[in-house]
């Protein structure tokens, strides 16, 4: 058992361990390394000034992607190697810092280092850069004084970025991280390499809090001063990580990150693809996990009307061993969860919508993108004979928890595709929701987003 | 080769893409350093009974607590001189500080804050302009601004038009919250950095509140994570309380808001609400008007009354107005004092009469360019605003001709007519608006500056102003200017830290002027410079060429700097590198350091006379296409072309990067920035994950930003200020979505509240799709 947490910073490996592994990991580069190109503005992974890459091993290669360093803790780099603008170069300027100088990208420049983590990234991936593809890698980066379209321009002039692993030889950081043996137990941190030690942990430590992405937790560290009595991670733990199709339905299991989820959403379930696209952002994305967002509970998590259309299936393993439990009947009430003490999401499972049947997803928020949603709502139809044979409808954003509309449902059964009949449909969900006001809407522009969905989906059927 | 007019990079930009720029809390801390923190109000208004710091003290980690019996003074204020620093026995808006913690560590400050027994007794608090007006809570005084006799003008007119404007505010939400850093020096001095726009008002403040004279107190700034405005006056505040401790502790102090704090205790863009009555010809064209413009000025004055009168005197903006009343009154309430931001009153005021263009041309069935070009300030005729500014050199007429055949207006908005008829599911909206933004102070004397520039042994310069750097190029621009006035490389210029210990008694870096006074006063060192360093140069020459003595040369003979180079024009051959020329003025004992001074000419203004409160006015049109979703009120800015009069562009990348950004800013504004609070004055949206400013993906489909080729003779180098104007160009994007409105509210004038959020858009088409009555706005 490892006793200190061990990673890479811009290829120098970096030993902690005690309390102090539970500070952030910008504040660990800001703070103790006194490395201050990383910034921190709103410590909640909502702005992306303090975008760092993580590299995690794929294979034989380290795969670098940009994460809110603000909302990881130092735990979680463990077995990474963490760039930060500092590392980015050993000499001069990179094509991206240097498309950036030129096309006037930064301004007051607090954003910048943010904005050069993650275009930097974007050419991880890929050797040049269109606008849409700038503006979706740049998603997470906010910027108060460009109005980014310098910042886009700068990133579609980059040529020939050297890669990490250019300037970072990846055998010597992997041999080095792979030495370390991968179980690790830290005061009241445990990540174990089993799952049945994860049980037995969770199932002594009654109180106990998973850690997988912390975009959920890492935020209620920073401003609720969150504190857990222990912290668990599953990192470490072999088949959780991998998604994958099988008889018809995507299985993904416990550790699956909402980017892998959106990766095979995009050949699976292309609609999905396109709200996955709209989640967080590409640093929430590397870091949130599909069983984070389900376990979080939010009424207004994006993938859970999805999820509930789908009829997913959540597979819970705890010392009792293996059960499933339907989406629907997972959540008791506003973030009470049907999982015992003991248990784990281990793999989510996710029919996909089969020939025949039309899958349509909504989601509204104040800004397209990088936004909580105001609402949501998820429609499976399948048509016969002109007909509606069977709808599934499920609303969040409307209740303490993401509501099926079986009335509604019912009325849609059998009926024609009419403008008339989904406007009728349109007032039934209106009287079948309960949403509230609050800072992303009040009730009345909810109640009247539930009755406008049917008609936009109406238009949409009929298209 | 001149390197002004050249789209230089601006001079941090390197260390900006490599993160060594140093910002105010990466600055390494000292031994000993402290953390600093408030307790604030958690009400908008609340009675402290009683206050009890034994127990904190005694936390560990805690160096001292501080209230306002610590301090000299607790009053203070740019105009008024009404506000408290820390409250004494009345809280008056919700996040005002009340006691100053010191503390070792993080951990230490929340302790102590845990720890601070208050009992506090909630008062009635007044949080919105409406509450104001009913109790009659305003500060002096109502202001007017009056020509001709509107009232009759009005009684007379064909059409009549009333209605009510309303915006909320606009958290500036720079990147680098509120940051300051104190040091204690020898005999009670203080060195501070502080991340402000007005370091002599921050060194003003700390000596007046800690009773030190201001020359006992160096403020330094070295630049800004972006201030809007927002570090004018309150920038002042976490300074103070930072000196404050290091000046009772004898330890430096550090203060770094977190962006909740800062966004929960400082001043916004302010709230108005703005009663227009209008009276128009058939034709559109207006022939009498009466603004009644109500602001919340918060809890104390601040920049308010400053504010209104920008409001008041941009009421008009690029529209002549024969007949015309403007009144303007600050309301008083419980909310932070509302400040400076980009605009600086003038967006508030423009909106007001845009969206009056866009409701004559809904009354009258007629495009709303046509209405806006009947009232456009002409050239010969109707060029004087109703404060009495002769509108010279006014490029408005040709903005408006320019720009619809640039974006094909007229093809676009049969488009648009066509979309709309047929569309089941989406509404399009098209307009043309336009600014005209007044350059200079309102108020006169802070219309001056000083520079100081030093020319070294080794022939480079350092300049150093009281303009201060947040993002804006300001010193890249100065750094021009000085380099082509001493005819050097840019390289050898350095536009140092801001510091009140090199210039005294500055103006804050605001009004979009920084550039032409500090750079005017830059360049009248240099001048003085050169007119010294020139008869050194002469005689060198002279001597070298073994020509006749300076005195019998040509008429044709000149000494000129350029390119790194001085030489005589009449024998352009002969050069002297310019270190050479200051190595030997240096041996003559020349002084090679001049202090250079601006005053802005001409201006001159009252409130009861009128006059000619601007140098000179910034002026544009824009364009912009929305496309909203029928049911669910999402939009989507489609296009948006811009064109501006910006004199002759010191530096076209910086300038057009100023005009790209104030106009997404505007547009965050006018659309998706949103400020709920509870109805006790608690602020909702206090973050990035609540208060959405735009994003990436907000830019619009299509952007076109360009600028027509116009001198300014009155201004440095025949440059225009445009920091500012381009964020009332947004207001084409509100004005396109209240004419995509116009399609769907069944003949009435569509209403419209600033910000049109994703809400207010589908709450407006539902209620007219339920043919209910319009609401008051
Ligand atoms: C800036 C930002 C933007 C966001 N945008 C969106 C958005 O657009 N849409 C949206 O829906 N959400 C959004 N979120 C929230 C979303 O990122 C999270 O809900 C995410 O999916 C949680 O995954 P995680 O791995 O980070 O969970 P963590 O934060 O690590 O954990 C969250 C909770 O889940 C529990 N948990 C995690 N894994 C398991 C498991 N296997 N078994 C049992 N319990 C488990 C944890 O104990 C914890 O209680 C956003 C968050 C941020 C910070
Ligand atoms: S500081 Fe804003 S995302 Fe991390
Ligand atoms: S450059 Fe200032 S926030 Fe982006």
């Amino acid at each position: 058992m490892r006793d200190h947490i061990f990673f890479y910073l811009n290829g120098a490996s970096q030993k902690v361990t005690g309390p102090a592994i539970f500070e952030t990991l910008s504040r660990y580069v800001r703070e103790q390394k006194r490395e201050t190109g990383t910034k921190i503005v709103c410590e909640e992974g909502d702005c992306g000034a303090c975008t760092v890459l993580i590299g995690k091993q794929e294979g034989n290669t380290i795969r670098y992607l940009p994460v809110n360093s603000c909302i990881q803790y130092i735990f979680q780099a463990d077995l990474t190697h963490v760039v930060t603008v500092e590392g980015l170069s050993k000499d001069g300027l990179t094509p991206v810092q240097d498309a950036m100088v030129r096309c006037h990208g930064a301004q007051c420049g607090y954003c910048t280092p943010g904005f050069i983590m993650a275009m930097h990234a974007v050419f991880e991936e890929k050797k040049t850069c269109s606008a849409a593809e700038a503006q979706r890698g740049l998603t997470g980066n906010l910027c108060r004084c460009t109005g980014y379209e310098p910042i886009i321009k700068a990133a579609m002039e980059v040529r020939d970025e050297p890669r990490i692993d250019a300037l970072y030889p990846t055998a010597p950081i992997l041999r080095d991280l792979s030495s370390a043996e991968s179980a690790v137990r830290i005061g009241n941190f445990f990540k174990p390499a089993t799952l049945a030690e994860a049980i037995s942990f969770k199932a002594e430590n009654p109180k106990c809090t998973i850690v997988q992405g912390a975009t959920d937790v890492g935020v209620w560290r920073n401003k609720r001063a969150f504190e857990s009595p222990s912290y668990l991670s599953l990192s470490a733990i072999d088949g959780l990580g991998e998604i994958a199709l099988r008889d018809g339905a995507l299985e993904a299991g416990g550790r699956v990150t909402l980017a892998q989820f959106e990766e095979a959403a995009a050949t699976h379930v292309p609609e999905m693809a396109a709200i996955l696209d709209r989640f967080g952002s590409p640093q929430i994305r590397n870091a949130g996990t599909l069983a984070g967002n389900i376990a979080n509970a939010s009424p207004i998590a994006d993938t859970l009307p999805f999820l509930y259309v789908m009829n997913a299936e959540l597979e819970l393993t705890g010392r009792a061993g293996v059960r499933s439990v339907p989406i629907g009947s997972f959540y008791r009430g506003y973030k009470t969860l049907d999982l015992a003490q003991d248990e784990i999401i281990t793999k989510i499972r996710i029919p996909t919508p089969r020939l025949g049947e039309i899958l349509k997803l909504y989601k509204v928020s104040k800004r397209s993108h990088l936004d909580i949603s105001s609402f949501t709502a998820a429609f499976l139809i399948r048509m016969a004979g002109g007909r509606i044979d069977a709808v599934r409808i499920a609303f969040g954003g409307v209740g303490p928890v993401v509501l099926r509309l079986p009335k509604t449902e019912a009325f849609l059964q059998g009926k024609s595709l009419d403008l008339a009949i989904f406007e009728g449909a349109g007032a039934i969900a209106r009287e079948e929701i309960k949403p509230i006001s609050d800072v992303r809407g009040s009730a009345e522009f909810r109640l009247q987003l539930g009755e406008n969905i049917l008609r936009k989906l109406y238009y949409a059927l009929a298209a | 080769m001149p390197v002004l007019g050249r789209n230089v990079p601006h001079d941090s930009a390197r260390g900006h893409v490599t993160g060594e720029s140093l910002y105010v809390d990466d600055i390494a801390p000292v031994a000993g350093e402290l953390l600093v923190d408030f307790l604030w109000s958690p009400f908008a208004h609340a009675r402290i009974r009683s206050l009890d710091l034994t127990k904190a003290r005694a936390a560990d980690g805690v160096a001292g607590l501080f209230t306002f019996r610590d301090l000299h003074h607790n009053l203070f204020g740019p105009i008024l001189k009404d506000e408290i620093l820390l409250a004494e026995d009345v809280c008056t808006f919700r996040g005002q500080p009340i006691v100053v913690i010191a503390a070792e560590n993080a951990r230490a400050i929340r302790e102590a804050k845990n720890a601070i027994a208050i009992d506090l007794e909630e008062l009635a608090p007044i949080l919105t302009i409406d509450a104001a007006i009913a109790a009659s809570s305003f500060f002096p005084d109502p202001r007017m601004i009056r020509r001709g006799d509107p009232a009759a003008a009005i009684a007379r007119a064909e059409h009549v038009l009333e209605g009510v404007f309303e915006n909320q505010g606009q958290d500036h939400f720079y990147l680098e919250s509120q940051a300051a850093i104190a040091y204690p020096g020898e005999l009670g001095a203080l060195t501070v950095h502080s991340s402000t726009q007005n370091p002599t008002e921050v060194q003003e403040v700390i000596a007046h509140l800690l009773g030190l004279t201001m020359s006992q107190v160096v403020v330094l700034t070295k630049r800004m994570g972006g201030a809007f405005g927002g570090k004018e006056c309150q920038a002042t505040h976490p300074a103070v309380m930072a000196s404050l401790v290091a000046q009772k502790t004898g330890r430096a102090a550090r203060i770094v808001y977190s962006k909740d704090d800062d966004m929960h205790a400082t001043g916004k863009r302010h709230p108005f609400q703005n009663r227009y009555r209008i009276g128009f010809t058939r034709s559109g064209e207006i022939t009498g008007a009466i603004f009644e413009l109500y602001s919340d000025g918060g809890a104390y004055a601040d920049l308010s009354p400053a504010v209104m009168a920008r409001a008041m005197t941009h009421s008009d903006n690029a529209y002549f107005l024969s007949d015309v009343e403007i009144r303007g009154t600050v309301c008083r309430t419980n909310m932070p004092p509302n400040t400076a931001f980009r605009g600086f009153g003038g967006p508030q005021g423009a909106c007001t009469i845009e969206n009056v263009m866009q409701e004559i041309a809904s009354v009258l069935k007629r495009d709303a360019l046509e209405v806006r070009r009947a009232n456009c300030y002409q050239i010969a005729t109707r060029n004087v605003t109703p404060y009495g500014q002769l509108l010279e050199r006014n490029t408005l007429p040709r903005l408006f001709t320019e720009l619809p055949a640039r974006c094909d207006y007229a093809k676009r908005m049969d488009g648009v007519r066509e979309f709309n008829a047929t569309s089941k599911t989406h509404i399009r909206g098209l307009a043309l608006t336009a600014v005209k933004f007044g350059i200079s102070f309102n108020t006169k004397f802070l219309n001056q500056a000083n520079a100081l520039v030093n020319i070294y042994l080794d022939g480079s310069v350092q300049v150093s102003t009281g303009a201060t750097e947040m993002g804006q190029g300001v010193n890249t621009k100065i750094r021009q200017l000085v380099a082509d006035e001493l005819g050097i490389l840019i390289d050898r210029v350095h536009v140092m830290i801001t510091s009140t210990e090199k210039n005294n008694n500055t103006s804050a870096t605001a009004a979009s002027s920084a550039a032409d006074l500090n750079g005017g006063a830059a360049v009248d060192a240099c001048a003085r410079l050169r007119e010294r360093m020139t008869p050194v140069a002469r005689n060198i020459l002279s001597v070298a060429a073994g020509a006749p003595p300076a005195a019998e040369t040509p008429q044709k003979s000149e000494i000129v700097f350029a390119d790194g180079f001085v030489f005589d024009q009449a024998n352009p051959a002969k050069k002297l590198k310019f270190e050479e020329v200051v190595s030997a003025a240096y041996k003559l004992r020349v002084s090679l350091g001049e202090r250079g001074f601006y005053a802005t000419p001409r201006i001159d203004w009252n409130w009861t006379t009128g006059g000619h409160p601007f140098l000179y006015f910034t002026m544009g049109t824009a364009c912009s296409e929305v496309r909203i979703d029928r049911f669910t009120g999402e939009m989507k800015v489609l296009r948006s072309d811009l064109l501006m009069d910006i004199g002759r562009s010191i530096n076209p990348g910086v300038d057009r990067g100023q005009i790209t950004g104030a106009f997404i800013q505007g547009m965050g504004w006018l659309t998706t920035e949103d400020l709920r609070y509870t109805e006790s004055g608690e602020l909702l949206a206090h973050s990035p994950t609540t208060y959405k400013i735009p994003n990436i993906n907000d830019v619009p489909e299509i952007f076109n930003v360009d600028w027509i080729e116009h001198d300014n003779p009155v201004n440095v180098y025949g440059s225009k200020a445009v920091g500012e104007p381009p964020l009332l160009m947004a207001i084409s994007v509100w004005c396109a979505v209240k004419h995509a409105l116009s399609f769907v509210s069944n003949g009435d004038i569509p209403k419209l509240r600033v910000p049109a959020t994703t809400e207010e858009i589908l709450m407006r088409i539902t209620q007219y799709a339920r043919g209910e009555a319009q609401l008051t706005s």
